[in-house]
């Protein structure tokens, strides 16, 4: 059965992942160890049960955000000699270096330098870990997108959330293990869409579910108008009845015993996703810490609530995309990058701090892992060609913070050089950024695989290392 | 200082090494060595005399000291057997790009890892370096880590791998055994797959489940064949029917149904990651792709041989290119994901991915073997070396995926034409014969006595000596003098306009676009009616002169026959605008119409002895919106009154000119035939033949051309958002790649096909075919490749059996004879039954590849035929079922389930071929969805549908909760259970229940079942009656039946 059973071809790598050969063997059927969302025991003992990653999309300005770079400003209208004009994605749109038009200022204990359009994530520094050391090999948005989202450029290879659910199931039984959120403004989806949260080769049931932006937030939640609870409680009770005696007949079939617990399951997440992303049952102070009222950043805010209480109710993974599409439609400040920037932070900056400050003192910080950041960042010098001074992509450098799950707060991991043009100390790839979050989680980077196509595949491919500077 | 190119490094290597053997080393891999060593610090290290003595302290301690110690305590993984890790300090360069050296000792991670000061430690599980080695690296790092020379000499690649002899001994590459079924016990037995299975079975210790019953037999054929639950009578008359061979008879019924090509089809699809948009950020539609679908569908049903099948997919445009279904099959080749958005630094490796995409595929579809894992290295496992690697993809070179237009009747068409020439050639004789018989005289007089042109009309219709479209479309002059555009439809297009005129006081040029019935409501534009002339452009030279420069002819103002576009007042004076760069844009509402533009001269023009007018009309602003009839006429006024279908031919006007000055007898032959007809237009007899010539041209058949996507060589190329930026879509050449990185090109890779799969000593140009003569679009190259995959002597050919064989194995039965359908390497399963195999391929190639004769022999077996029964005892030998010891349930893919909630619904709609759809509701066949990657159908996607990305030999087959969802809550699910109840009309109580069991499951309920459902209809019929709701029977009927559609029972084949 077992080839077949729940999962196909999935569930054999998953087994021998978890050894977990002897529950499948012959005998009457488990039905919950067929269960593909089942939660699992990770390889050791974890420091982060689930991960909330807010996705800035676009790309955002290092520069302008986290890497406080003095000596831009001292070369502030210099060109920069020897550059590739074809780094960014307009080879003709290449200005001198410009210095950051915002201010920086020391934040937290540790001084971190914040640049202004941050006043709320601010407080929070000594929470976080900076990583500003990030490069990615595309400077196109959507290979970028995957590549961060996949290690790979290339469409068709599961993401992270993906790995992290196939690795260890879901602890709510009632909701999907790995939920995304996009931009609710019209604005569009991340470029390279569904394939950002794809579960490339892996079994669909790890592929990320799209909560909608509009209308009913999951498919076939809602009961066709002509059933009431009654009604279709008596279909599922006849149902049970029917499956039971075929069960009967079949007692070795562990799929059929697999198919009737996923009735009972569909029909209690009918209730339990809807409480679980009806925010306005938040008391006031909540919602206005989050700033839900507040007209510019009412949506982060619903969605950083919704992601508390998801993850509150052992959803595995969440991720959150600020912004949809490129240009003005995302963090892709390529035209007038203060107004963008401005634009975006304000939107995010205070929900997000609630969100670190709501998680903390419910105590699920410690075991939410908290991740900020894009698929690249920007360069250090001005974008021309618009009507204000923007930045183009920049691939070979970005920051990235982490905080809760497990991170030392208040560290910063490796360097820009000084313009802030290139990774230049401890250099990080995208594969260290994957395997540390896997660690973080209990789970071991080089053990995690799946064979399909005749070989063993990783979410870091041949490489990564865990940063063990950043974890607590 | 910041010249330093950052590579591709993520691509060195992520397709194929496997975990296991990297683990451990260094775990970091980040930017691979670029060209070119670079300090790669902002600022530079002191001055330049200082800089050279620490240089040269460096050098000589590296030369001493440190060389000898890298060489014995580090070289063998860095980069020297291997780089664990990806890290390489073989080179400074490499060193450097690594980012572990660090600008100082203090910041150097290479030092805190040899100093174990951070994880992991180096050496990797050996002893820790001595102290004083420890500072001897740490004194060279501070000098600047210099090296004299690398560490050793790498070659340019690696010593190329030879395929052995040994290597052609793994069972998938062997020669086909002679293997005979076994004799052996023959009460079960009933074909020689079975004597085969048994014997194993046997050996095992096991037995075979006894027949499944009639009922479970014609379900599951059923459903394996078609994907189509039978219909209930059909399920009774063959549980009825106790004639010898009803069940062979049954099972040829289903393989001549036309819905036979319809599931198998869908098969091909995952095999060949088959899907009708682009894929990536834009996800551009593919809308004529679906061709290639079709293309499976009739070849499964006209049974093709398979060979032919795999050959036309590779090369039907060379090897049939008349043949429509030919052409459709190389859709195959250009299936996969693209990205169209590409910046000028991913030009090349585009473009090899999608070479990649092809090699791949066809190696995962065609032959079982994970070709591309030898992109980057020689295949870890198989005999692949990627020298052969990059010679496959040099087949594919100059491949590239566009849209022909194609008749897909094209007899017909020819007969239809010869029918309508001749028709419209009698015609033209009798106006001619008149025009000889009647008017010779006539005209003659009139000629004698002309005087003057009789006719007020001011324009002057202009006869071309040349016309061009710029991109291809075919331009005919019609009788009229206007042209009229057909052929290729060229998104953007510019047409060339030459006429040779007399006159000397041109002032003004007028523009006609007319109408005609071969366009889309009937013109003038091509595609939509409506046209955008972006600009014209007209020059004038002395006819006496061609060395003249022309002279730029310049319009200062222009009006239209458009009532919504009044005359536009004359530019003030000296403005120097040109109007007619602004061309003629009339509105959408322009289709359908016959309208005119005219334009004013600055200046008079017209040379002595006559002028060559060029005139350029130019249609590049919006896609597909040139003109498709149009005609030119100038006139002696400045702003003659603007009428369209009026105008004088030039030649008339010439003619007539050259009469008043040398008499009838100067005329040049065009001349005196334009007057003629000019002169019979007066003529009530010539009128009424004109007429039936001229009626008769609408009635000359168009050719239904159809767009169809093919995969080619030497065609125009669609275009996509990279066109702008200079994307050239191939490149001539293909060059074996270092690592896979464009930046690393080795020597040119020329066609080649895959060593392992040739004898010894073999040269693949013995399969090199040359294209026939005067053909030259296509290199062949393909159809080389198509000869040695099918060559069963030498070539691939035994592969390509054992692998189709295999597959229509793993489709009937849940489980390949081969586990791993898509890899017959060494990382793939063996064969549990190798002698079954391959008697299976040498039965298939001895029987012309026909593969309705494979299933036949297969669906007629005892294995297949026998129970699903479960037997505590034999499943702890072989839980797997591998050696077939009973049927194994499974469920039904996601078309087939769809397929059969739409049959039991009544609500199926089976209509074939054709453009898809992506809408859920659709109510075709399931294989008819339009497969967008980026927007794929929820329902199926819940099915595990697979993603189109890559070639799947078998789907993962899940039961998750939100499947349940869609049964209980959506509205396809309702829709369902409302057609089942439905059909259930007419059936009272306990009959209705029997009715749908019967339709469902094809069998009746028993006593427990019928009691169920009774309570549970009496319970819902009451519910809803309490509601005070009229239906309340009916609704409670359909409750049931949506119950019922989602019970395992439906759902799996047993």
């Amino acid at each position: 059965m077992l080839q077949r059973c729940g999962m196909g071809v999935g569930m054999l790598g998953l087994t021998s992942l978890l050894h977990e050969e002897g529950l499948i063997a012959a005998g009457p059927a488990p039905a919950r160890a067929l269960d593909p969302l089942a939660p699992r025991t990770a390889h050791f003992a974890p420091k982060a049960k689930s991960v909330i990653w807010l996705f800035i999309n676009g790309g955002p300005s290092h520069i302008d955000t986290w890497d406080h770079r003095p000596a831009l400003a001292r070369h502030h209208g210099q060109e920069l000699e020897g550059f590739d004009k074809f780094t960014g994605f307009f080879s003709r749109e290449v200005g001198a270096l410009m210095k950051s038009p915002f201010r920086f200022s020391p934040r937290g204990q540790s001084g971190k330098m914040v640049s202004e359009i941050f006043p709320y994530l601010g407080e929070h520094v000594d929470r976080m870990a900076f990583i500003h050391s990030g490069h990615s090999d595309s400077n196109n948005h959507s290979p970028a997108l995957f590549t961060i989202n996949s290690g790979q450029m290339r469409m068709g290879y599961p993401c992270l959330g993906s790995w992290v659910t196939y690795g260890l199931g879901s602890e709510s039984r009632n909701l999907p293990g790995f939920v995304v959120m996009s931009d609710p403004k019209n604005r569009g989806l991340p470029k390279g869409s569904a394939a950002n949260w794809s579960a490339g080769f892996l079994p669909g049931v790890y592929q990320g579910t799209w909560l909608r932006p509009q209308g009913e937030p999951i498919e076939n939640l809602k009961r066709p108008a002509v059933l009431n609870d009654d009604r279709q409680r008596a279909q599922l009770d006849l149902m049970a009845r029917l499956g039971g005696r075929d069960l009967e007949r079949n007692p070795y079939e562990a799929e059929l015993a697999a198919r009737i617990e996923s009735f009972e399951l569909a029909y209690r997440m009918q209730t339990a996703a809807p409480e679980a992303l009806d925010v306005d049952r938040e008391p006031p102070r909540i919602q206005q810490m989050y700033g839900l009222h507040e007209k510019n950043c009412a949506h982060m805010a619903r969605q950083c609530l919704m992601a508390r209480r998801l993850v509150e109710r052992g959803v595995r993974f969440v991720q959150i995309y600020s912004g949809g599409m490129e240009n003005a439609r995302s963090w892709d400040g390529h035209h007038d990058i203060h107004g963008n920037h401005t634009q975006f932070a304000g939107e995010t900056d205070q929900p997000m701090a609630a969100l670190l400050t709501d998680l903390e003192q419910r105590g699920l910080l410690d075991e939410t892992l908290v991740i900020w950041g894009g698929e690249f960042g920007r360069l250090p010098l001005s974008q021309i060609g618009g009507a204000k001074p923007g930045r183009d992509h920049n691939p070979h450098c970005f920051t990235t913070w982490m905080a809760g799950g497990g991170i030392k707060g208040g560290v910063s991991y490796g360097e820009s050089d000084e313009l802030g043009h290139r990774a230049a100390v401890d250099k990080v790839s995208v594969n260290d950024f994957h395997a540390t979050i896997l660690h973080l989680l209990g789970l071991d980077h080089e053990r995690l695989t799946y064979k399909y196509n005749g070989r063993q595949f990783r979410l870091t491919d041949v490489a990564g290392r865990v940063l063990h500077e950043i974890i607590a | 200082m910041f010249q330093v190119r950052v590579m591709d490094s993520a691509r060195a290597c992520n397709h194929c090494l496997p975990a296991q053997l990297l683990v451990i080393g260094l775990l970091w891999l980040g930017v691979l060595p670029p060209a070119h060593a670079q300090q790669d610090r902002s600022s530079p290290s002191g001055g330049g005399e200082q800089h050279a003595r620490r240089m040269a302290q460096g050098m000589e301690l590296f030369k001493r000291e440190v060389r000898p110690l890298l060489n014995e305590r580090c070289l063998v993984c860095h980069g020297g057997a291997q780089s664990l890790g990806g890290f390489d300090l073989s080179s400074r360069e490499s060193l450097v790009n690594s980012g572990k050296l660090g600008a100082s000792a203090d910041s150097s991670r290479l030092l805190k890892l040899i100093r174990h000061e951070q994880e992991p430690h180096m050496p990797f599980q050996q002893p820790k370096l001595p102290e004083q080695a420890i500072d001897v690296i740490a004194r060279w790092i501070e000098l600047g880590a210099p090296y004299d020379k690398p560490l050793i000499d790498k070659p340019a690649s690696g010593p190329p791998a030879e395929v052995t002899a040994a290597d052609r001994e793994f069972w998938s590459f062997r020669p086909l055994a002679r293997s005979e079924p076994p004799a052996g016990d023959e009460s079960w037995s009933r074909t020689p797959i079975d004597r085969f299975i048994l014997r194993k079975l046997h050996q095992k210790g096991l037995t075979p489940n006894p027949e499944a019953d009639r009922r479970t037999l014609i379900r599951r054929a059923f459903l394996g064949v078609l994907g189509l639950p039978p219909d209930p009578d059909e399920v009774d008359a063959f549980v009825r029917d106790r004639s010898p061979g009803a069940y062979e008879k049954l099972i040829d019924r289903l393989l001549s149904s036309k819905h036979f090509g319809e599931r198998w089809a869908r098969h091909w699809i995952d095999i060949a990651r088959f899907a009708e948009s682009y894929g990536f950020e834009r996800d551009y539609e593919r809308p004529y792709a679906y061709h290639y679908r079709d293309f499976l569908i009739k070849a499964f049903n006209r049974d093709m041989p398979y060979d032919r099948f795999v050959r036309w997919q590779l090369a039907g445009d060379e090897l049939a290119p008349d043949n429509p279904l030919a052409l459709m099959a190389t859709g195959f080749l250009g299936a996969g994901a693209f990205p169209t958005e590409i910046t000028e630094h991913e030009f090349e490796t585009v473009r090899y991915d999608e070479l990649d995409d092809m090699v791949n595929t066809t190696g995962t579809a065609m032959l079982g073997l994970t070709i591309g894992c030898a992109r980057c290295h020689d295949h870890k496992y198989d005999p692949i070396p990627t020298r052969d690697y990059y010679r496959l993809a040099s087949v594919f070179g100059h491949t590239i995926r566009t849209e022909i237009d194609y008749d897909p009747a094209p007899d017909a068409s020819r007969a239809a034409m010869e029918q309508w020439e001749a028709e419209h050639r009698e015609l033209v004789a009798a106006r001619g014969e008149y025009e000889q018989r009647r008017l010779t005289e006539p005209f003659e007089r009139w000629l004698q006595n002309l005087d003057g042109l009789p006719s007020e009309d001011p324009w002057r219709v202009l006869d071309f000596t040349e016309y061009q479209s710029k991109e291809g479309a075919s331009l005919e002059k019609l009788e009229d003098g206007s042209i009229l555009a057909s052929g290729e439809l060229p998104d953007l297009d510019e047409y060339t306009f030459t006429a040779d005129v007399q006159a000397r006081d041109i002032r003004a040029l007028r523009v006609e676009a007319l109408t005609h019935p071969s366009f889309p409501r009937n013109g003038p534009g091509r595609s939509r009616g409506r046209f955008v002339m972006t600009s014209l452009k007209a020059t004038a030279r002395p006819l006496a002169d061609p060395d003249a420069e022309p002279v730029k002819l310049k319009f200062v103002s222009t009006w239209t026959t458009d009532p919504a576009d009044p005359d536009a007042p004359p530019p003030p004076a000296g403005s120097g605008a040109n109007v007619a760069d602004r061309g003629w844009r009339p509105g959408a509402e322009s289709a359908g119409r016959d309208q005119a533009a005219a334009f004013t001269l600055a200046e008079p023009v017209g040379f002595d002895g006559g002028t060559r007018l060029t005139i350029k009309l130019n249609f590049g602003k919006l896609i597909q919106c040139s003109l498709g009839r149009t005609r030119l006429s100038i006139s002696g006024k400045p702003r003659p009154p603007l009428l369209v279908g009026s105008g004088v031919p030039q030649p008339v006007v010439e003619g007539m000119d050259v009469v008043g000055r040398e008499g009838p007898s100067g005329l040049s032959e065009p001349q005196r035939a334009a007057l003629l007809r000019f002169f019979a237009r007066s003529d009530a007899g010539w009128r009424q033949r004109d007429r039936a010539v001229q009626s008769h041209l609408p009635a000359r058949p168009i050719p239904t051309k159809t767009k169809i996507q093919i995969t080619s060589e030497g065609y125009p190329i669609p275009r996509h958002n990279s066109n702008g930026n200079g994307y050239p879509h191939f490149y001539k050449q293909t060059h074996i790649l270092k690592r896979g990185d464009v930046s690393q090109k080795e020597e040119p890779a020329n066609p080649g096909f895959l060593g392992v799969l040739m004898p010894e000593g073999g040269d693949a140009k013995s399969w090199f075919v040359a294209a026939p003569r005067g053909w030259e679009r296509t290199s062949f190259r393909r159809a080389s490749l198509a000869n040695w995959i099918t060559d069963v002597d030498r070539g691939a050919g035994v592969l390509l059996a054992r692998v189709i064989v295999n597959r229509l194995w793993h489709y009937h039965l849940g489980r390949g004879i081969v586990a791993t359908p898509s890899d017959f390497g060494r990382q793939g399963d063996p064969p549990s039954h190798p002698e079954l195999l391959d008697w299976l391929a040498r039965d298939l190639i001895n029987h012309g590849w026909r593969l309705k004769r494979l299933h036949r022999l297969i669906m007629t077996s005892a294995v297949y035929r026998q129970s699903a029964a479960y037997d505590a005892e034999k499943a702890a030998a072989d839980v797997n079922n591998v050696y077939r010891w009973r049927w194994t349930p499974r469920r039904l893919e996601a078309e087939a389930m769809r397929d059969s909630l739409l049959t039991v619904s009544g609500l199926l709609d089976r209509t074939m071929y054709g453009p898809g759809a992506m809408r859920s509701d659709m109510r075709r066949r399931s294989v008819y969805f339009f497969i967008k990657r980026a927007d794929l159908v929820p329902i199926m996607m819940l099915f595990d549908w697979p993603e189109q990305l890559v070639g799947i030999g078998r789907r993962p087959s899940t039961t998750i909760a939100p499947q349940a969802l869609m049964f209980l809550n959506s509205p396809q699910a309702r829709r369902y259970a409302e057609g089942l109840a439905r059909r259930l009309d007419g059936f009272q109580g306990r009959r209705a229940v029997q009715q749908a069991y019967r339709i469902a499951y094809g069998r009746t309920a028993d006593p427990d079942e019928l009691e169920a459902a009774e309570a549970f209809l009496d319970r819902q019929s009451r519910s809803y009656a309490s509601e005070g709701r009229p239906d309340a029977s009916t609704l409670a009927l359909t409750d049931y039946c949506q119950a019922l559609l989602g019970l395992s029972e439906f759902l799996y084949i047993r």
